[in-house]
């Protein structure tokens, strides 16, 4: 089974990924940030008891790792595949993981909530990752009590997640709405209606790969479903804007960026990062645009999952970053 | 608007000046601001800006503040300078503290989406599963045939509900 960034969505060709997370809590105990270390691995326990070894009706099988046991580049690797959060790799003390064969499905337990289901898959498939999320959740709550309040809904160390506890995310590839500025407006425009823009890699609405998250952000008074019909339309709505910006521009001056990018993707002795975000984005467009006809269209994000620092370092041992820049144009040559 | 220094950037910094009467606004963007001194506005942490939302609520509760949530011991400034509660129960045990903070980030907003399906329910089916699969076992032992079969037919049933 395919993972979200070696899948590709040929009638979403510019949605790379759906996300959805659900964060639940146990009834009766304190959130981690207050559990001793003895109740940490008392629940995690209970965790490894309810989902280690269970088959999901998707054909996902789980798996339990003890989190306190990875070594610190691999945890950042599994950052640079989305695996798990940023802070959770940081974290101190007992955690867990519960994962699927191929990193769709992951499960940190002892996060900032005990519970932060997550599910991604290629494409835009927020539904089925939805449902798959579910099945989890339904797995957890026949075992254990979760915090649930009527008025409130799920209960979550951080307010804010009240309520559904569900954060629902869009990976969009947008290169020519960012360059012409329309982001900006587009973002400050989805903000009144409850749903944020921001760039995967990079801070703030900066993104170097021209990827950006759509997410929700009210999580209470909106149902689970709305919430994702909501997105859904949002982003093809988005999604028709970048193509219709796509239409205005001379498609020999696509053309030529695009293949200059392949060209020094497919030569270069040298690439740091942030120069191969740029190239990635442009030979996508090509593949988006059908300049580019005989890669395999999920190759560009694949490239750029795997040629992360971390996730270098993780078959290489720790490298300067000069290395990595050789060692990043190598793999890219190859592959390309 | 556009930086007045630089004319680059869109101004996202204010200053108004005050000096002998004479009144003086600049509009910067956010890195010629930071070159005079004006820093830091932007960068407010999701918990920081949530501890500054509760601390206008705490500093008005300051009589309840020796009360403490009984599961894990938070008291309402614990909550109050960090934005987190300390576990589910500081929700109900804190309600009246937390209902003007909640108000100002949820609006009046009530919980419409899914609740989980068996927190109780499916917990007392499978304990009045095993408790009846006692009394069959006992009604097997003294021979009672008609009431074990009885027994086995509900306890069927409860599987099938428990399975659906």
């Amino acid at each position: 089974m395919l993972n979200w960034y070696e899948g590709f969505d040929p009638k979403n060709p510019l949605v790379v990924s759906s996300r959805i997370r659900l964060a639940r809590n146990i009834k009766g105990i304190p959130f981690p940030k207050r559990m001793s270390d003895e109740q940490k691995l008392d629940v995690l326990n209970k965790f490894k008891s309810i989902l280690d070894g269970v088959k999901l009706s998707g054909g996902y099988t789980l798996k339990y790792i003890n989190m306190e046991a990875v070594p610190e580049e691999e945890l950042f690797a599994m950052v640079e595949r989305h695996v798990i959060s940023p802070d959770f790799a940081k974290k101190q003390g007992p955690k867990g993981l519960v994962i699927s064969e191929n990193e769709s499905v992951s499960v940190m337990l002892l996060e900032e909530d005990h519970i932060r289901i997550q599910v991604i898959l290629g494409g835009l498939n927020l539904s089925s990752a939805y449902e798959i999320a579910k099945e989890i959740e339904r797995l957890l709550s026949e075992s254990l009590p979760l915090a649930f309040d009527n008025t409130l809904g799920y209960l979550t160390e951080c307010p804010t997640n009240l309520g559904t506890g569900l954060r629902a995310s869009l990976m969009l590839h947008l290169p020519i709405l960012k360059q012409s500025g329309m982001l900006g407006s587009i973002s400050d425009s989805v903000s009144k209606i409850g749903l944020t823009v921001r760039g995967m890699y990079g801070e703030g609405s900066s993104s170097k790969a021209n990827l950006f998250q759509l997410s929700n952000q009210v999580t209470l008074g909106i149902s689970e479903e709305a919430a994702i019909e909501n997105l859904t339309a949002i982003a093809t709505g988005i999604v028709q804007k970048e193509l219709s910006a796509r239409d205005g521009l001379e498609r020999r001056v696509i053309e030529n960026s695009v293949y200059r990018s392949l060209g020094t993707l497919r030569y270069a002795r040298l690439l740091n990062s942030e120069e191969m975000m740029n190239l990635i984005s442009n030979v996508k467009l090509g593949i988006e645009m059908g300049i580019l006809e005989d890669i395999n269209p999920a190759l560009p994000i694949s490239l750029l999952v795997q040629t992360g620092a971390y996730s270098l370092q993780k078959s290489n041992g720790r490298m300067t970053p000069a290395d990595r820049d050789v060692l990043r144009a190598e793999i890219i040559r190859e592959k390309l | 608007m556009m930086c007045d220094k630089c004319g680059k950037n869109p101004a996202t910094t204010h200053l108004k000046t005050v000096i002998n009467g004479a009144v003086k606004e600049d509009h910067l963007c956010s890195f010629c601001a930071a070159e005079i001194g004006y820093t830091n506005f932007g960068s407010m942490s999701l918990p920081n800006m949530l501890a500054t939302v509760f601390g206008k609520t705490a500093s008005t509760a300051l009589g309840v503040s020796n009360k403490r949530c009984e599961c894990c011991g938070a008291s309402f400034s614990d909550i109050a300078q960090t934005g987190r509660m300390g576990c589910s129960e500081c929700y109900s045990t804190f309600k009246a503290e937390l209902l003007p903070t909640l108000n100002r980030l949820h609006g009046k907003a009530v919980h419409v989406g899914n609740a989980p399906k068996t927190d109780d329910t499916k917990i007392k089916l499978s304990e009045k599963i095993a408790e009846l699969k006692a009394k069959l076992s006992k009604a097997v032992s003294c021979e009672e045939f008609e009431k074990a079969a009885e027994l086995r037919d509900e306890i069927h049933r409860l599987e099938g509900e428990q399975n659906a």
